[in-house]
């Protein structure tokens, strides 16, 4: 290892261009793929709460992005389909109504009706950072998710105004006042961007986003946009929501197998797209070891006829040259993925609230990268170390 | 003991076969201090290579303590050379990173039953004077000091012959009389065969016995002393 490190100082310059190409080739693999971590993260949070339940919506409706709405009378006939074990409405409206966001690595704030009661139901399961779960019946109450709770920096007991006010908003804009009572940990998904009020509360503020003309002559107390439908235990969810769509005029009910495959597809995706680009930037990391090492052994052709002379095997040359091809990649991934950490640190602790966090860094992303760099590192050294290990020590101890 | 028995090696130039050694056959003894000598093209560096298990002959066989080597495979004959030939270069041959003492040690690394350690180490570099250059790398010593530094490292492994490339070829006159008795002295207290390929009449004077080669032929075998008896 000693004279492995004194090669490398050997020739500073050479040494350090290309542990650099790798450094930069682990830090484009660091970064894109705590993105996709995230993103995925994201995905695999939708993926698992999806699984479990069938979302209704109208006919018009793909099930989970709302048509029109529903009359609350239909829960009662969903209720009544083989196979239903709960059925409860749902409605969600935006937190911050008119904000534009074409691009964006997370879900967009939101509030949604809740009972807590569904949570005993749902595959993903929210936990407590701190206060209680809502009382369904009391208006006025909000809990909030981590990333929203952030964003408007509250803690239960302080009082928030939702939906958030743009700034070219009509005259007559509503807005509504409730008190903090839970903030619920990470999940890194769905519930982080979530601010959830009762079903009444829900129902008020759909209400007040619809044009005068129908606020007016709408009971909306009697409607939901649609409804979360959870099944008896063995009940396969596809063929429920088949039988919900036989069997319950106006709805439709989407299978969560369709759902859970688009998300996983869409990760899937941004996977690859992620991790191509930081490969390709690790092809050309790894072409400078090749180099680097074709170069070592060039130089060191006199040493290889030497150490043949003196006993070493074949297999002794070439572990010799594999091993410091190795050792520039373990330098170049422990290197790069230093600074790749350092970068999404930094990133996400100046990314605004409302964003929230886009790049995770986790123990398996640390070993792919480090493992990653080595495997790379042994790989560009194995053709200049066969050339070594092959070298005739005759010509080699009498080259220039 | 070293068995030398109708040993050719013969290369193609074009259409031309060279016969670099052509049929040689001799012996030699555990503990003589020989030098092969000739002059350039009479084929005594093919002979040295051929000692040294570097270079497959053409025909013929090499015995070294009773192992017949032309079957070997290359590291077969590569752990043989670490057990049992030590080499000296005329160009050193040092490896630049390393330190004096890192030099001499370098042969142990290969060595798949190592018969040195440090102190043997240590020791050798103190018998050919460099207890205080230990820890020079070679760019700090003087051409006559890295010789002294190879010479310590081919007796590293305690092998049962060193052989010598024009081993003094590379420093004055001064120097090379101080190699040559160095290597003398090794011959003598250690009892490890020497056998030197030179151009330095004064070093092959220096020897029990005197191989002269020419056109790939033993042209002459005069012993001047026996093995570790000449002054």
């Amino acid at each position: 290892m000693n004279q492995i490190v004194r090669n490398l100082v050997r020739r500073k310059l050479r040494s350090f261009l290309t542990i650099s190409g790798i450094v930069i080739g682990i830090v484009a693999l660091t970064t894109m793929g705590a993105l996709a971590n995230n993103f995925n993260a994201l995905l695999d949070g939708g993926a698992k709460y999806y699984a479990g339940y069938v979302p209704v919506g109208d006919a018009s409706s793909n099930g989970v992005t709302s048509g029109a709405v529903l009359p609350l009378a239909k829960a009662a006939e969903i209720q009544a389909v083989p196979g239903v074990a709960r059925v409860f409405p749902t409605i969600t409206v935006a937190a911050k109504p008119g904000d534009l966001q074409v691009v964006s690595l997370g879900l967009p704030d939101y509030i949604s009706s809740y009972d807590p009661a569904e949570n005993a139901y749902s595959a993903l399961k929210t936990t407590f950072a701190s206060g209680r779960a809502l009382d369904p019946s009391a208006a006025g109450e909000i809990v909030l998710g981590s990333s929203i709770a952030t964003e408007f920096n509250k803690k239960v007991g302080d009082s928030i105004t939702l939906p958030v006010k743009p700034a070219d908003a009509n005259p007559g804009f509503l807005q509504h006042s409730y008190t903090v009572v839970g903030i619920l940990d990470k999940t890194l998904t769905a519930p982080d961007t979530g601010a959830f009020v009762s079903l009444g509360d829900a129902q008020q503020l759909f209400k007040d986003q619809l044009p005068v003309a129908l606020q007016t002559n709408l009971d909306i107390s009697l409607y939901a946009a649609g409804f979360d439908v959870y099944g008896t235990p063995g009940t396969n969810l596809d063929t429920l929501a088949d039988r919900i769509n036989a069997q319950v005029s106006g709805v439709k009910a989407q299978k969560p197998s369709k759902l859970v495959a688009a998300l996983v597809a869409g990760g899937a995706l941004f996977t690859e797209i992620t991790m191509a680009a930081a490969l390709l930037a690790l092809v050309i990391g790894g072409l400078a070891v090749i180099n680097t090492m074709i170069m070592a052994v060039s130089e060191r052709v006199r040493e290889i006829g030497l150490k043949k002379a003196i006993g070493a095997t074949t297999k002794a040359v070439m572990g010799e040259f594999l091993l410091e091809s190795s050792f520039i990649g373990l330098i170049g991934g422990v290197v790069g993925f230093g600074l790749g950490f350092a970068v999404t640190t930094l990133i996400n602790a100046t990314m605004p609230p409302s964003q929230g966090a886009i790049f995770l860094v986790t123990p398996g992303l640390a070993l792919l990268c480090i493992g990653f760099a080595l495997g790379l590192g042994t790989v560009a050294g194995i053709i200049p170390a066969f050339r070594a290990s092959r070298m005739d020590p005759v010509a080699a101890l009498r080259s220039n | 003991m070293i068995e030398i028995d109708q040993l050719s090696k013969h290369y193609k130039q074009g259409k031309t076969v060279v016969r670099a050694l052509d049929e040689v056959s001799f012996n030699i003894e555990s503990g003589e201090f020989l030098a092969i000598v000739g002059r350039s093209g009479s084929g005594k560096t093919t002979m040295l290579d051929s000692l040294g298990l570097l270079l497959r002959p053409t025909s013929g066989r090499i015995v070294i303590d009773g192992m017949e080597t032309s079957t070997l495979k290359d590291d077969q004959k590569a752990r043989l050379r670490g057990s049992k030939i030590g080499f000296i270069f005329q160009e050193y041959n040092l490896l630049p990173t390393l330190t004096a003492f890192e030099n001499v040690m370098l042969p142990l690394r290969y060595a798949a039953k190592p018969k040195g350690d440090g102190e043997w180490a240590r020791a050798l570099l103190e018998e050919v004077g460099l207890e205080d250059r230990m820890h020079h790398r070679p760019d700090q010593l003087s051409g006559g000091q890295q010789q002294r530094v190879a010479i310590a490292r081919s007796l590293v492994n305690r092998p049962s012959v060193v052989l010598g490339d024009e081993p003094t070829g590379a420093v004055d006159t001064e120097t090379s009389a101080q190699l040559a008795a160095i290597m003398r002295r090794m011959n003598r207290q250690h009892q490890v065969t020497f056998v030197l390929v030179t151009h330095d009449l004064d070093l092959a004077a220096e020897t029990d016995r005197v191989i002269k080669l020419k056109d790939g032929k033993v042209v002459s075998d005069e012993t001047t002393a026996p093995a570790g008896v000449a002054a």
